[in-house]
């Protein structure tokens, strides 16, 4: 049995089906990410208005929980059997575009067609002058804080800087009882990310001008020396490596937690679960040189370059990026507006928390675009822990950090 | 004889084998494809890379941490399990009151999907609002919240114990299956002999019930040393890759790294390991049954 | 007298057991309460819930669509343990009855087999689907388990057919039978407590498997019930547990009783199974 034959074989099925499929009807298959129970409907919806207004067409949403959305895709591509269109993480998109896998979306984008978005949102996606996706999802991150807590413990005002973020958790911890000052988290996605906000307002940079980590500076020492002195002042909850975003967020909606820094979507949570809470929404404390740094996220949906459809799923995304269908999606998602006309509506202008969010966006500062970003987030994560558990001291874990980065940054150049 | 092919091995056979061969073979053959290619991290291959993916999952200081994790793990659990469920089979093996209902609960953990349970238990465990802490203040037996999966030197017992727990079903099902076996006038002898119950039981029922405990050694080994959602679940192998064994830091090379080629080379050397190991054992437990 | 010291035995054998039920019902206890808790009380880890909630079972059966999630898994199960039962059998039995060339190599062949963990497999097995153009298809789902659990069933089903006397199919042929005819009035009615074993192992691998439904099935109409139920917690934002734990909590319910049903056969079953 020669592997030859086995290829060809494989191969001809597969451009059997997606024949067999075209001459059908125009049908784009959607890999959609799951952000909450109201996204499947929202896509359904979106797709039966979509058809209803385009005879003939067939588009077909295949919702994604998002834990394992890198599995499913890398199996489909690795398959050939990947859908038309997919929302993906923007910090992966440099894989999908080097290795040719997504469609540069110049040719279809006009100028009304850009001018629906804001800036800051839709640049992540363009790379090397083209633009391979469109922001489906965009977020930034910036402080809650628990008014109740506070008051209690008279605390006027959410501490501008981290000394001030210490003395207000040292007054929260005094009032007793389960309550801890700053929630703190250590597990699983984003552990790097809550660091980099500590980071970040040392003034340090991810990614050196030179190229290489930026995890062996004084920036990065200083940022770990307050998040651990925090941690062995009995400032933050116990046990942060075993509390991930989630559950960070689950305390601070019981009211256990004084301060946490998370995503706009937070809000929302607290309307539907824990309406009673009393919370505001404040930049993130800045370091002595006023450096301050929120993160910036967006998830992106490709199309894909093997697509059969291209026209048709490029309608589509025209379709969901319609002032009125955006609007729709962040107000069930809680997510930031993304497009000019949709962030100037009431329900988005008028929102005290948003406005504070999108306060800090000049501060955003997104993933870098390097290959191998996600290995880079675990490396970091791992160094952490070891940090916040006292396995490691804090200047030689780092500096060991960085070392592994700066390989893993060398090895996929 | 009567010439049908009800009568040709070969013909009866053939279905089950060709079926099985395939689902196994192809997969096997495609992996090990990848493994000696260069690929992207969608799988795609682009070119004949040799040794370099063994060599870099070889030299990475991780996968030997993980291995020997693997080890302590697997026998942790198939020790343990062996050693629970044989005295929980000669009771269920008993005559008593409500034996049918003892029975179907120590089942019970069989009706789970293992991804379901592990996600019950994280659930559980959590520090501040896990049930398990609430339990166990509750009972007195504690008075402060212990963070179980916060560190590895909780995490990890506990991973193993939770592991213990879903193999019983199987692994006690085997045993009662040995001992119903045991034929009751060999008991009766050896009472009117005046053996003691230890006696009886180093005696006659472990040596009855050795084939039994070998095959569920070789099952569970199997299933345990693949075993991917417990640790998953509850800390996706961390704080700091302190909980990680080959499956899960497997699954975070292939699909969080996109590392497929090595990912691939991994799976490969796992499968080598795991045959080794049941060639050796079973070649020495065939060894202690005939002597 | 003799009651007596049963019940004592009785009390023993709970008392010796009690750690290892608690341990078991551990999590069924939290699935359960945790279920019944309304919705702002889910957090907070008390041990009963202000006033149960018992609507929640209805609310997630709804909100998660469950039925058709059940219904894909009976599907999904029932087909596949079929098929593998029915290409196990003549196999097994030619493994039992026959001496032939190769017979080793097949016996070894099936345990090594049961050695590639699915997730190992997993993208092997995503290319051989797209090949055999079975993709988000249910029935690509049967295809695979019925295949996986083939060398388990054959294992299983050859080791007890080996216990159950040859003399007496030869006493059929004697008598003129034909070797169908001895088959399937003599051997096969032997034969059914091992294949009920067998089916029940094939139903629980199947109705319990993950990884492979993952990959394999694209649309949330054709999720089966570990899929639909982990598609309620991964990466959302928020994770409405009590409808998770319901979920989970139902989904044991018909394994829970086919176990009640079938207790004593399973292990009568096996106990002549293992036996070579």
């Amino acid at each position: 049995m020669s592997l030859h034959w086995l290829k060809v074989a494989a191969a001809g099925s597969v451009a059997a089906i997606a024949l067999a499929s075209a001459a059908y009807a125009q049908t784009v298959r959607v890999t959609v990410a799951e952000y909450s129970s109201k996204t499947g409907a929202y896509f359904e919806k979106a797709a039966a208005e979509f058809e209803a207004a385009n005879p003939g067409t067939d588009i077909q949403i295949e919702v994604v929980p998002w834990d394992v959305l890198q599995q499913k895709l890398t199996t489909d591509i690795s398959g050939g059997a990947n859908a038309d269109l997919a929302i993906i993480g923007t910090r992966w998109l440099i894989d999908y575009v080097s290795q040719g896998i997504a469609a540069p979306l110049d040719g279809y984008i006009t100028d009304e067609f850009k001018g629906r978005f804001i800036d800051t949102f839709l640049s992540p996606s363009v790379m090397d002058g083209k633009t391979y996706g469109l922001p489906i999802a965009a977020s930034a991150r910036a402080m809650y804080y628990n008014k109740d807590l506070f008051e209690k413990a008279g605390v006027g005002a959410p501490p501008a800087n981290w000394d001030e973020l210490k003395a207000a958790a040292e007054k929260i911890k005094a009032l007793g009882g389960d309550v801890y000052g700053y929630g703190l988290q250590g597990k699983e996605i984003e552990t790097d990310v809550y660091f980099y906000y500590a980071f970040w307002s040392q003034g340090g940079n991810l990614i050196d001008a030179d190229g290489t980590s930026g995890l062996d500076s004084e920036a990065a020492y200083k940022a770990a020396e307050i998040y651990k002195d925090l941690i062995d002042s009995g400032l933050t909850e116990p046990g942060v490596t075993s509390l991930n975003r989630e559950d960070v967020q689950n305390l601070f909606k019981q009211g256990r937690v004084g301060m946490m820094i998370t995503a706009p979507f937070l809000s929302n949570q607290i309307k539907e679960e824990a309406p009673d809470l009393k919370y505001g929404v404040a930049a993130i404390p800045a370091g002595a040189n006023g450096d301050r740094g929120t993160y910036g996220v967006t998830d992106s949906i490709i199309m894909f370059e093997n697509s059969q459809n291209k026209d048709t799923a490029w309608k589509f995304l025209d379709f969901i990026f319609t002032t009125d269908k955006r609007a729709e999606f962040d107000a069930n998602e809680g997510f930031l507006p993304v497009n000019a006309e949709e962030a100037k509506m009431p329900m988005f202008a008028d929102n005290a928390d948003l406005k504070e969010f999108a306060a800090l966006l000049p501060d955003a500062r997104f993933a870098p675009v390097i290959a191998g970003w996600e290995e880079i987030a675990a490396v970091t994560s791992n160094a952490l822990q070891k940090i916040y558990l006292g396995e490691g001291e804090i200047k030689a874990t780092l500096d060991a950090a960085a070392a592994e980065i700066d390989g893993i940054i060398a090895a996929n150049k | 004889m009567n010439r049908s092919i009800f009568t040709n091995p070969y013909v009866l056979i053939a279905p089950a084998f060709l079926l099985a061969a395939f689902i196994i073979l192809w997969p096997l053959f495609q992996i090990g494809e990848i493994s000696l290619s260069n690929v992207n991290r969608f799988g795609q291959l682009k070119g004949f890379a040799g040794l370099e993916n063994f060599a870099a999952v070889v030299s990475d200081p991780q996968f030997l941490a993980a291995g020997w994790r693997t080890v302590i793990w697997t026998v942790g659990i198939v020790a343990g399990t062996i050693l629970v469920s044989i005295p929980v089979a000669l009771i269920l093996n008993e005559d008593f009151y409500g034996r049918g209902l003892a029975r179907i609960i120590v089942m019970l953990p069989w009706a789970v999907s293992l991804t379901m349970t592990a996600i019950v238990w994280r659930w559980a465990l959590s520090g501040e609002s896990g049930m398990l802490n609430s339990a166990l203040k509750g009972l007195g037996l504690i008075d402060q919240n212990i963070q179980w999966l916060a560190q590895a030197a909780t995490a990890f017992p506990v991973q193993i114990t939770i592991g213990i727990l879903v193999s019983i079903p199987f692994t006690t099902t085997i045993f009662l299956g040995g001992l119903s076996s045991i034929p009751d006038d060999l008991y009766e002898a050896a009472k009117l002999e005046g053996a003691s119950g230890w006696q009886i039981f180093f005696s006659i029922t472990l040596p009855l019930l050795r084939p039994f405990i070998n095959i569920a050694v070789v099952m569970n080994t199997i299933s345990v040393f693949n075993s991917f959602p417990i640790i998953w679940a509850t800390t996706q192998g961390g704080p700091a890759n302190s909980t990680d064994i080959l499956v899960t830091y497997l699954y975070k090379l292939g699909f969080s790294f996109g590392k497929l080629g090595e990912a691939s080379a991994l799976s490969l050397m796992m499968f080598a390991l795991l045959l080794v190991f049941t060639i050796i054992y079973v070649r020495l437990a065939m060894r202690g049954e005939r002597a | 007298m003799k009651i007596s010291r049963k019940l004592k035995r009785s009390i023993l054998s709970w008392v010796v057991l009690s750690p290892l039920i608690v341990a078991v019902l551990f999590p069924f206890a939290v699935m359960f309460i945790t279920a019944i808790k309304p919705a702002t009380e889910v957090l907070k880890p008390t041990w009963w819930p202000s006033t149960p909630q018992w609507q929640n079972f209805i609310t997630m059966w709804n909100a998660t669509n469950f039925g058709a999630a059940l219904w894909n898994s009976v599907y999904v199960a029932v087909l596949s343990t079929l098929i593998s039962v029915f290409v196990s059998i003549p196999a097994a039995y030619a493994l039992s009855r026959f001496r032939f060339a190769g017979k080793g190599f097949v016996q070894q062949f099936l345990l090594v087999s049961q050695m590639l963990s699915p997730i190992v497999l997993v993208i092997g097995l995503f290319r051989l689907l797209v090949a055999l153009k079975l993709l988000d298809n249910l029935n690509a789902v049967v295809f695979v388990y019925a295949t996986f659990n083939i060398a388990f069933s054959v294992w299983m089903l050859q080791s007890y057919f080996s216990t159950i006397p040859k003399d007496l199919e030869e006493a059929a042929w004697m008598e003129g039978a034909t070797p169908w005819q001895a088959l399937r009035k003599v051997f096969l009615p032997l034969a059914l407590p091992a294949m009920t074993v067998t089916a029940i192992f094939s139903f629980i691998n199947a109705w319990n498997e993950f990884v492979i439904a993952l990959t394999m099935l694209r649309n949330q109409a054709s999720y089966t019930l570990p899929i639909q139920v982990f598609s309620l917690v991964a990466g959302r934002y928020t994770v409405e547990w009590h409808h998770v734990m319901a979920a989970a909590f139902v989904a044991t319910i018909p394994v829970a009783v086919i176990f009640a049903w079938l207790q004593r056969y399973l292990v009568r079953g096996l106990a002549l199974g293992a036996v070579k």
